[in-house]
């Protein structure tokens, strides 16, 4: 069953086109995470859910109704904001069922339900504090109470953890997704953290410049990025590219200005049309895999994080990031040989930067 | 050492710059003979407490009453009608905001013994000026709620939208949002900006001089200058009023000092 | 009407709602005043017509008559000293403090708060204290200032027409430090204290960081100060009230007063409207000038 359905929604403002086209569905019970540079969209989409923005054309409907003449109350929705937006004049009590009081429900489940939702986040005994007097962990937790206390249709999630230092932010990540395991509430989860979105997010949507560019499960996007943007954004480090050129055989590619190691692969291509290459730091390795094929390369840099190894290596012009788990022992200076696994290359055409395939 | 000789040099300025206070306290405490000896005393040498009789003498009473009055009036006035304004001006940025604000800005200048020619022959010309103190407010207003509505302005633009938005997420309407939220968020700006308009309400002189007629219905500020009159001489007399006039002020703002500052110039600057 | 309710609950209404609740209110009681202003200063406005709504229209006859007349260059000059005068001392001075507070000891904020006392105080016990502290026989200032050897006769600041605009001035300065002060103090603790240290590491004296860091960074500070000061000056009314109301013989007269004592005391309302009304166009020059030089700091 669908929960949200986002059909050709546009905004504008003023003169500028924020929103292009929307479409996106998301079924009962995933976790949607929204994701793309910033200025893309993303943050504006999740308000325009909320009810907080105006839309220029087109509709949403959550749980099979329109709410796009709708105000946030009526819509059912509970957001988590990036400041947490907790009420300095309130206490984390008052903050939690503020939106309870306001619906006049009777005295003894508002108490109940937020001790309940007190409870499973570890508040217990902060109920009296005033937000200023929390730390930023226990600040987030409270704006996640103040959601969940509501039992909504959906959760909206507004890089909520972008505010935390990157061990805490970690910790989060695993209860967010573990409270989403169990209260099974469609959640619309937006960052810039391609990471967060890989890890927590069921179904991701990448968005440029307005524009939903992809959107799918995470190992999806990965996989078969739909084109050069979606390609270089999902994944860390990000996707090496190099600009090729079909041979005259439609299997070979040569590499610009590198005429001498060509990349022959087992598709069909046209002739002479020009490429960009992609090429994942994990999918090249220094060893020899199967199916693979080697190109001569002089190293550059070692930079170690003492698990993994990125080795940036010169492949005539072009520069390659390797990521290798361990210690490669090569160094700085060397020419070593780089091998790709040929089934992990991707091809983007260089004019509309669509994937290519063949 | 040089932050303890800074600290003296700063005390000395200050005296200096205080020194019309000191004057007119001293004034007030000494004998009506005293204040004309020559060379003048510095310090009391027979304090007099004189302050009943002068308040009593003056009917001074009827004079603070009356620029109480106005000076609730106004502020309640200027509150009401403005908050709500300083609010969407913060709240919302287009160009017709820009072109309200601008409006506002503009309001502000306009000096009153400039505005005071139109606004009394218009007042005139409705009847306002059977209620004199009524008109003093309904002008005196006109004055100060640009002023509050920048200042105001400042207070609510530090109010994280987030904020409001979460409210309206919660479930709130606008006018609840409103209400429960960022009036109780901008209470402390409100508070402040309020005083200052009271303040300069309570020692308004041109609306009063020109619209109010009766002396039974003057305020402090033109009670005082009657007191002064062409040839005074009284000038223990004059001194006392004055004292008794801006005590009550002057206790205000030191109390409010710090939000005050901080208030003006946010306000100001923004 | 569920439309209109709706919207002011949930939309745009509320604010339109809000923001038109004070804009209405100004502009019937702030701009249909200066427009009735201009119209009344095209009339004859006097005690015999002030009630009618069908007066003699005259064109600009007010304009040239209250021009035309020797008072108004002797105005326009004292207009001109008052406003000059003030600003150079009030902002110099202001501009001194502002610095001396800047330093670290203990009080400096505190103190610099007091001097805000001077700029609470209802302007008419301003002038009314002035004008005891200025009084030619038993006045305190002519006593420090004849004991100090600073002069040797009593001089007559409030009755002496060569000095009368002059202290007016000065207790104009006094009243307007504090708020000079304390907009140029906000304009220095604006900038940055690295900015100070790497020009000391580049070998800047005292003086030459004055000249080369503070000035160019407070420019926008002190324009918007200097507008402001212009805009205070020309509403000062109360103080001169207190002090001359103007005299003797118009020597300490400035244009805001004078519009006052055409409508107010000879009843020549209509001359005092076209007073008026050149003033008020006037101050909203000088107040557009300031805004539009706030918002370059905007940008910058």
């Amino acid at each position: 069953m669908l929960q949200i359905e986002i059909d050709n929604l546009n905004k504008h403002y003023g003169g500028f086109h924020a929103l292009k086209n929307i479409d996106i569905a998301i079924r009962n019970g995933s976790f949607v995470a929204l994701v793309g540079p910033s200025g893309c969209g993303k943050s504006t989409l999740l308000r325009t859910l909320a009810g907080l923005e105006k839309t220029s054309s087109g509709d949403i409907r959550i749980a099979g109704t329109s709410v796009i003449a709708k105000p946030p109350r009526e819509r059912d929705v509970a957001m988590v904001f990036q400041s947490y937006a907790l009420y300095p004049h309130m206490d984390v009590e008052h903050n939690m069922n503020y939106s309870m009081r306001l619906k006049r429900r009777p005295r003894p489940e508002i108490a109940a339900r937020t001790r309940a939702a007190a409870e499973t986040l570890g508040l217990g005994g902060l109920l009296d504090r005033l937000p200023k007097a929390l730390s930023g962990g226990q600040r987030q937790r409270v704006a996640m109470g103040r959601a969940i206390v509501r039992n909504p249709k959906v959760f909206l999630f507004d890089e909520p953890l972008s505010n935390l230092d990157a061990a805490l932010r970690v910790h989060m990540r695993s209860e967010i997704r573990k409270l989403h395991e169990r209260l099974e509430a469609t959640s619309v989860y937006v960052t810039h953290d391609q990471v967060e979105a890989m890890t927590m997010a069921d179904h991701i949507v990448v968005m440029r410049l307005g524009v939903v560019e992809q959107q799918g499960s995470p190992l999806d996007l990965y996989d078969k990025p739909a084109n050069k943007f979606v390609a270089g954004f999902i994944g860390s480090p990000a996707m090496n590219f190099i600009p090729v050129v079909v041979g005259p055989d439609g299997q070979s590619l040569v590499i610009e200005q590198d005429l001498a190691q060509p990349l022959v692969l087992n598709r069909k291509l046209n002739p002479g049309s020009r490429l960009w290459a992609g090429l994942r730091p994990e999918h090249l390795s220094f060893a020899p895999v199967k199916g693979d094929l080697a190109l001569n390369a002089d190293v550059e840099s070692v930079e170690s994080t003492g698990s993994m190894t990125f080795v940036t290596a010169g492949v005539a012009s072009q520069q390659l990031v390797v990521a290798h788990s361990g210690r490669p022992g090569v160094e700085r200076g060397a020419v070593i040989r780089l091998h790709i696994s040929l089934e992990n290359i991707h091809l983007f055409d260089r004019e509309t930067e669509l994937a290519v395939s063949g | 050492m040089k932050r303890t000789i800074l600290l003296i040099i700063g005390l000395t300025i200050t005296a200096i710059y205080l020194f019309p206070l000191y004057w007119m306290y001293l004034t007030a405490f000494k004998a009506s003979t005293e204040i004309f000896q020559y060379p003048p005393s510095f310090w009391p040498s027979d304090p007099q407490w004189n302050f009943l009789e002068v308040w009593k003498a003056r009917d001074m009473g009827r004079y603070i009453w009356n620029s109480l009055l106005i000076a609730v009036g106004v502020t309640t006035l200027v509150t009401l009608l403005g908050t709500g304004c300083a609010y969407v001006l913060a709240r919302v940025r287009n160009i017709w905001m820009d072109m309200a604000l601008f409006a506002i800005l503009m309001m502000q200048v306009l000096p009153s013994s400039l505005m005071v020619t139109p606004i009394f022959v218009a007042f005139n010309q409705l009847g306002l000026l059977a209620s004199p103190r009524f008109a003093v407010i309904l002008a005196q207003t006109a004055k100060m709620l640009p002023l509050y509505i920048v200042l105001c302005r400042a207070t609510f633009v530090q109010l994280p939208r987030e904020l409001e938005d979460a409210a309206l997420v919660d479930g709130s309407s606008r006018i609840g949002a409103f209400f429960n939220i960022m009036l109780p968020l901008a209470k402390n700006g409100i508070l402040v900006t309020s005083v200052l308009i009271f303040l300069q309400s309570f020692g308004e002189y041109v609306y009063a001089r020109s619209l109010i007629a009766k002396n039974e219905l003057q305020t402090a500020s033109v009670g005082l200058q009657s007191f002064m009159g062409p040839n005074a001489n009284d000038w223990n007399g004059i001194m006392i009023y004055a004292a008794i006039y801006v005590t009550p002020i002057l206790v205000i703002f030191m109390l409010l000092q710090r939000r005050i500052v901080s208030g003006l110039t946010a306000g100001a600057l923004k | 009407m569920q439309g209109i309710i709706r919207t002011i609950r949930d939309g745009s209404g509320f604010d339109i709602l809000l923001l038109l609740l004070a804009l209405v209110y100004l502009v019937a009681f702030s701009a249909f005043p200066i427009i009735y202003n201009i119209i009344m200063s095209l009339q004859t406005v006097d005690m015999f017509t002030i009630a009618s709504f069908d007066r003699p229209f005259v064109g600009l006859k007010n304009y040239y008559d209250i021009l035309s007349q020797p008072l108004a260059s002797t105005i326009f000059w004292n207009t001109v000293k008052f406003v000059v005068l003030s600003i150079v001392f009030q902002l110099s001075i202001g501009f001194g403090l502002a610095l001396f507070f800047q330093q670290d000891f203990p009080g400096a904020t505190w103190l610099r708060g007091l001097f805000l006392a001077g700029w609470i105080m209802p302007a008419l016990v301003v002038g009314a204290i002035w004008k005891w502290l200025l009084a030619g026989d038993f006045g305190v200032i002519n006593y420090i200032l004849m004991s100090s050897g600073v002069t040797d006769e009593r001089i007559f600041w409030l009755s002496d027409p060569d000095v009368a605009l002059y202290a007016v001035i000065i207790a104009n300065v006094w009243l307007g430090i504090p708020f000079n002060m304390l907009l140029l103090s906000v304009g220095l603790a604006g900038i940055p204290r690295d900015v100070y240290e790497a020009a000391e590491l580049d070998g800047a004296g005292a003086f030459e960081r004055f000249r080369s860091i503070t000035l160019p960074l407070m420019r926008a500070q002190l324009g918007a100060v200097i507008s402001l000061g212009v805009i205070f000056t020309l509403q000062q009314f109360d103080l001169i009230a207190a002090l001359t109301q103007g005299g003797p013989a118009n020597s300490s007269n400035v244009a805001q007063y004078w519009s006052w004592q055409l409508s107010f005391q000879t009843y020549e309302i209509s001359l005092g409207s076209a007073v008026s009304v050149m003033m008020i166009l006037f101050v909203i020059v000088v107040a557009a000038v300031y805004v539009r030089s706030t918002h370059h700091e905007h940008s910058y």
